[in-house]
């Protein structure tokens, strides 16, 4: 076979340049290249107050999400619910355009009891994958609206215990299901030998209880990149810093970074945390490995799981487990028997009142049968009285 | 004065005081412990096999007991830990544990009351005061705290701590405190605030209670080892951004809520439990029986 000389080849070269002029032109779903894939969706799952919204805001610089209004905490009726919000946002970098979607989950592990909040999480997870599937399935299948979760970010509390149970679990289920990232979220809590212990017993917890993370192939073409990969997979789980104000450190310098009244803690300083890693992981490296592993690997798996039970083209059967909509359900049922219980009522008491008058005007006729039965028996006792008479 | 002569009397006694530390885990409860007795009081927790990771643990109750000795006067402690709390995925439990050991001690002390010969040594096992440990969240209070100090404090004294402080910054830590006492008046919490008479009172007292008032929930951080900091010896965390130290009044409220717990406001907690709370529970106690009786 002959084999082209440099320079004097048939253009098979230039073929990454073109892919990159394509993909400038279509923009991008998150910052990477992907010719013409939509908007990569990531889930921040972990319980409130550990940092995720001042995360984002961080990683992509700018405020995607406005941090959490507390004046209108009375305002809300404690209702169950973990509610999904979706936040969308554009981001442009270099005349290279990106769709953005974060999906923030408020209020997970905040109740006394908190079995099955992750079941809403889980749920919109494999919703995307359905609907993504039925669209697949339709005839035209142009415009098709990819919604799937690309990554999720599940942000640990730093006890420098080791995972909770309800952490566990839901790790678990969001394992099979898309790329999860474990990240310990204020990290500033714990100093570097604590840490680093925590970190250790995390990742013995994933192992023994089988939880699937994000692992990706270290191997690479060049030497920089195998190196760059092997420090980021080592630093699983990602300890992290959010902040999006600027403080002077003691040396005068201006970064992100939160004041303490004994020092500064810098986001970018990669002795203080990981941030500098997850955002290149995120970002820079693996944002390509995260979208084509979500539709080659868990799409598929999704897929084949539902091809197994369902045909083309058939909905799915819901099984409504959501704690909400079994509380809906529950007042709603209260309610109908409850209104059943009052009609039967006013026709029994509509009864009661018709079998009265019934009574009544029976009594009623009674006593004029009898009225007329004595009128009669007068008139015959004349009539007796009056024909003698006549003789 | 009739309070400073009562003290002199005890000063030789010493004194007895019983405190509950309730919190989910890896807020800094034990090491809060081990830091206020300045002992290993309590043994780190030992963390299990990753494998069993998993399985939810149920709260526990368990005291530990230590003789400290604060400026010349003996304190016996017991601290009474709840390891576990907050670690289920439904909770519901640990409040009935906490309660119902709250509960067994007054009936202890009832029972002992109504004993025609009592036993001059009997044990007074009450609890003086919990400290609750919030979770530096940065929000505000979760439904498991508002639960829980409103389930507990008509049994207890219920003084509402922050956790690892050392997680916020000095703003988010003022906003915070704020926040929470905000939540705790709107849920009409009654917790334990440092109560003065501004009538009665002298103007030491009236300064001192407003001022311990004014720093709810405390601010706590925990920490067992020393470290060198410009040549001194202090208790302290390192961070590779700087020092936080423990007795430092600019870092955290450890100095200042230990202060108040084992000095000046011992003797107001424990009346306050044998005075009111042991007197509610009493008379709740006994007209229930009496109802019984009459049915």
């Amino acid at each position: 076979m002959a084999s082209t000389q440099a320079g004097a080849g048939i253009g098979i070269a230039n073929l990454p340049n073109q892919r990159h002029a394509i993909a400038s032109k279509k923009g991008s779903a998150l910052t990477m290249m992907i010719a013409g894939k939509q908007a990569t969706p990531r889930p921040l799952i972990g319980e409130s107050g550990l940092g995720k919204t001042t995360f984002i805001n961080t990683l992509f610089t700018t405020t995607i999400k406005a941090p959490k209004n507390h004046k209108r905490r009375y305002n809300k009726t404690t209702e169950k619910t973990v509610e999904i919000e979706i936040i969308r946002a554009e981001l442009e970098e270099k005349q290279f355009s990106v769709k953005l979607s974060v999906i923030d989950t408020p209020g997970f592990g905040d109740y006394t009891n908190n079995r099955d909040s992750w079941m809403p999480i889980i749920d919109f997870i494999d919703d995307q994958h359905e609907s993504y599937m039925r669209q697949d399935q339709q005839p035209k299948r142009q415009e098709l609206s990819d919604m799937r979760v690309h990554c999720c970010l599940y942000f640990i509390r730093p006890t420098g215990h080791t995972l909770k149970p309800l952490d566990i679990e839901v790790m678990k289920r969001l394992g099979t299901r898309v790329n999860l990232i474990p990240v310990i979220a204020k990290a500033d809590t714990m100093t570097p030998t604590d840490l680093h212990k925590f970190k250790k017993r995390i990742l013995e917890v994933i192992a023994a209880q089988n939880i699937q993370c994000y692992t990706f192939s270290l191997e690479s073409d060049d030497e920089a990149s195998t190196k760059r990969n092997m420090s980021i997979m080592d630093a699983m789980p990602f300890s992290i810093i959010g902040s999006t104000d600027d403080v002077q450190t003691s040396d005068g310098r201006t970064v992100k970074g939160r004041q303490y009244s004994w020092g500064v803690a810098e986001v970018e300083n990669e002795d203080h945390c990981d941030f500098k890693k997850l955002r290149q992981l995120l970002i820079r490296t693996h944002m390509l490995d995260l979208i084509h592993s979500t539709e080659e690997t868990h799409y598929e798996n999704y897929r084949r799981a539902q091809m197994e039970t369902r045909k083309i083209g058939e909905p799915k059967v819901k099984t409504v487990t959501n704690p909400k909509w079994k509380e809906e359900e529950e007042a709603l049922r209260k309610r109908f028997t409850e209104q059943v219980r009052l009609e039967e009522n006013r026709f029994r008491s509509w009864e009661q009142q018709l079998i009265a008058e019934r009574d009544r005007l029976n009594k009623d006729l009674e006593a004029e049968h009898s009225h007329i039965k004595a009128l009669e028996a007068e008139l015959e006792s004349m009539q007796v009285g009056l024909s003698p008479k006549r003789k | 004065m009739a309070h400073r002569i009562g003290r002199r009397k005890n000063v030789k006694k010493g004194f007895q005081f019983t405190l509950m530390v309730v919190g989910a885990s890896g807020l800094g409860r034990t090491t809060f412990i081990n830091t206020l007795c300045d002992a290993d009081v309590v043994p780190k927790r030992e963390c299990d096999e990753p494998e069993m990771a998993h399985v939810e643990e149920a709260i526990k109750i368990k005291p530990y007991t230590v003789e400290l000795d604060e400026d010349g006067v003996k304190i016996s402690l017991t601290v009474v830990d709840t390891p576990g709390f907050g670690d289920m995925i439904d909770n519901e439990y640990c409040f009935q544990e906490i309660l119902g050991y709250l509960e067994r001690q007054y009936d202890d002390i009832l029972s002992e009351e109504s004993r025609i010969k009592r036993n001059p040594r009997f044990r007074d096992n009450r609890v003086h005061a919990l400290l609750y440990f919030i979770t530096p969240t940065g929000h505000s209070l979760r439904e498991i705290d508002i639960e829980l100090m409103k389930r507990l404090s008509p049994r207890i004294n219920v003084i509402p701590v922050v956790g690892k402080a050392d997680t916020f910054t000095p703003q988010e830590l003022a906003d915070f405190k704020k926040r929470v006492m905000e939540d705790i008046e709107h849920h009409n919490i009654p917790i334990y605030n440092f109560p003065y008479d501004p009538e009665e009172d002298d103007e030491e007292t009236i300064d001192e209670n407003s001022e311990l008032r004014s720093l709810l929930p405390f601010a706590l951080i925990g920490c067992e080892e020393e470290i060198m900091v410009n040549g001194r010896k202090v208790r302290g965390r390192q961070y590779p951004w700087g020092i936080v130290e423990v007795d430092n009044t600019q870092h955290c409220d450890f100095a200042k809520l230990r202060f108040a717990l084992l000095s000046s406001h011992l003797q107001d907690l424990k009346e306050i439990t044998h005075d009111y709370l042991y007197e509610n529970y009493r008379t709740e106690k006994l007209s229930r029986s009496a109802e019984n009786l009459s049915d």
